[in-house]
């Protein structure tokens, strides 16, 4: 799995780049840039720390839906 | 045995040349216009073909997407097949890159052949919309292609009906994710997608969004199954203030066509700086990948390659749709210290600080425009080194040139 950047969404707030700093650099202006490699083990639960962190839902791991999102319809009793 | 005579010669795209101003891609001369029985005569009837007819058509051609990504045409109609058809199909004729005037060209001397391409998409993928998209104050093609789709409906020609829609005067309008978001009715910007929009596009259904010129190439790859010599590549050739456009042999090199100058900005906008020597002997077409939209633009003598470069970043900077940041920011300060670089203003640290910024830049926006600036600044300090130290030293060789490649105003 691999970490992946929405750069409409993102804001630069720098969540990310805080909680895995080993996994994201921010830029000149505080964007992140994340590695393109494939995560191991332990890089992978600090990329989930930082993916569940973003007030923007702008960090996302690929192949892995959108969380925090209401993706269809929710079922009211 | 008419139609085995006609396949013979290499079908073209385009006779004799078509110019138009640069400042506002008036045209200001080509061939008349064809009408449906010019079409007919010229290229005989649309023949129909399966989907998987179509497709193999595409890929014995190598078909690529002339909008200037030159991705292969058949993989998008594949990826469009398989994810159920039944969407939309887009000629995308919004041609944002400001040196490019092929597609209006071709909408006004040949539309009949962008629509029958258009509808070949249409049955090949069982669309069920197809949408001529173009920038809003491009009356003559938007007539044009009103036109030709009132001779087809006259003339009783069955296809799906096709909508004629415009978007706002912008480089951005005719990037894909953009003409998608603009259809479903936001604006013309582009948006961030981990689904390619041949599988799920506009309304969540498979929309393919193809180049005017591509289509054209697909109405003739339907008659000959995409066997044969294919037309060479359509260009246009920069020259100030005119834009000329034309057909040309995929054999003939830029010597062919141009008067020798050092340097050739290839590809437009977000195209790469060329020296003269590294162009001048290879055959046009080998370089169609690299032509982008099928640009080629000599500098003039009497130019400066830095401040063509600064007006284009510039230029870029303005057109940012400012939804990602490294974009906003880093698009406007590429094209900041570019400026002072060409003004004579800059000192070594930010020439330094442009070879940064092309790394903070690239492959870091929703779509290609940033990219596009880093490749465009990269090529430009490569070829242009020894003129970047002139500079730097307050000596350029053309001050107060003026650029001389179409920049529009306005904008941010």
């Amino acid at each position: 799995m691999k970490l992946l950047v929405d750069p409409v969404a993102c804001d630069g707030i720098g969540m990310c780049s805080h909680l895995a700093p080993a996994l994201v650099n921010p830029d000149s202006w505080g964007y992140p840039i994340v590695s393109g490699e494939t995560l191991g083990e332990t890089d992978l639960r600090a990329a989930r720390a930082a993916v569940a962190a973003c007030p923007r839902r702008a960090l996302l791991l690929d192949d892995v839906p959108r969380s925090g999102r209401q993706t269809a319809p929710v079922e009211r009793k | 045995m008419r139609a085995a005579a006609r396949l013979d010669t290499v079908p073209r795209l385009l006779e004799g040349i078509v110019r138009f101003r640069s400042s506002d891609r008036l045209r200001l001369a080509g061939p008349p216009p064809d009408t449906l029985n010019d079409h007919l005569q010229r290229y005989g009837h649309r023949p129909r073909r399966s989907a998987q007819e179509s497709i193999s058509a595409l890929a014995t051609a190598g078909l690529s997407g002339r909008g200037g990504a030159h991705f292969r045409a058949a993989a998008k109609w594949q990826t469009t097949l398989a994810a159920g058809g039944g969407g939309y199909v887009v000629a995308n004729a919004a041609e944002g890159e400001p040196c490019s005037a092929k597609d209006a060209a071709l909408l006004q001397h040949r539309p009949h052949l962008v629509l029958d391409g258009l509808a070949t998409a249409a049955e090949a993928l069982g669309a069920r919309g197809s949408v001529v998209w173009l920038h809003e104050h491009a009356r003559e093609s938007q007539e044009a292609i009103s036109r030709a789709l009132a001779e087809r409906r006259a003339s009783g020609l069955i296809e799906s009906p096709v909508r004629v829609l415009t978007g706002p005067d912008r480089y951005l309008t005719g990037e894909s994710s953009a003409v998608i978001n603009a259809l479903g009715g936001g604006p013309a910007v582009p948006v961030f997608t981990r689904t390619p929009a041949a599988r799920a596009g506009l309304g969540g259904l498979p929309t393919l969004v193809q180049n005017a010129e591509t289509l054209a190439r697909v109405a003739l790859l339907a008659r000959t199954n995409g066997y044969g010599e294919q037309p060479g590549p359509l260009v246009t050739i920069v020259s100030p203030g005119t834009l000329t456009v034309a057909e040309l042999s995929p054999y003939a090199t830029v010597e062919d066509i141009l008067r020798p100058v050092d340097t050739v900005l290839v590809g437009g906008y977000a195209g790469r700086w060329v020296r003269w020597p590294a162009l001048a002997g290879q055959p046009l077409g080998g370089l169609v990948p690299d032509l982008g939209p099928g640009v080629i633009a000599p500098l003039p003598p009497d130019a400066c390659g830095l401040t063509e470069t600064a007006a284009v970043l510039d230029y870029l900077a303005r057109s940012s749709a400012r939804q990602c940041g490294p974009c906003l920011f880093g698009t406007r300060a590429l094209a900041d210290t570019m400026a002072r670089v060409a003004d004579g203003t800059a000192r070594r640290a930010d020439v330094r600080r442009i070879a940064g910024l092309i790394g903070e830049v690239g492959g870091r926006g929703a779509c290609g425009l940033p990219d596009g600036a880093a490749q465009v600044t990269g090529t430009a300090l490569a070829v242009f080194a020894d003129d970047v130290d002139r500079h730097l030293h307050g000596r350029c060789l053309h001050p107060g040139a003026e650029p001389f490649l179409p920049i529009p105003v306005g904008h941010r």
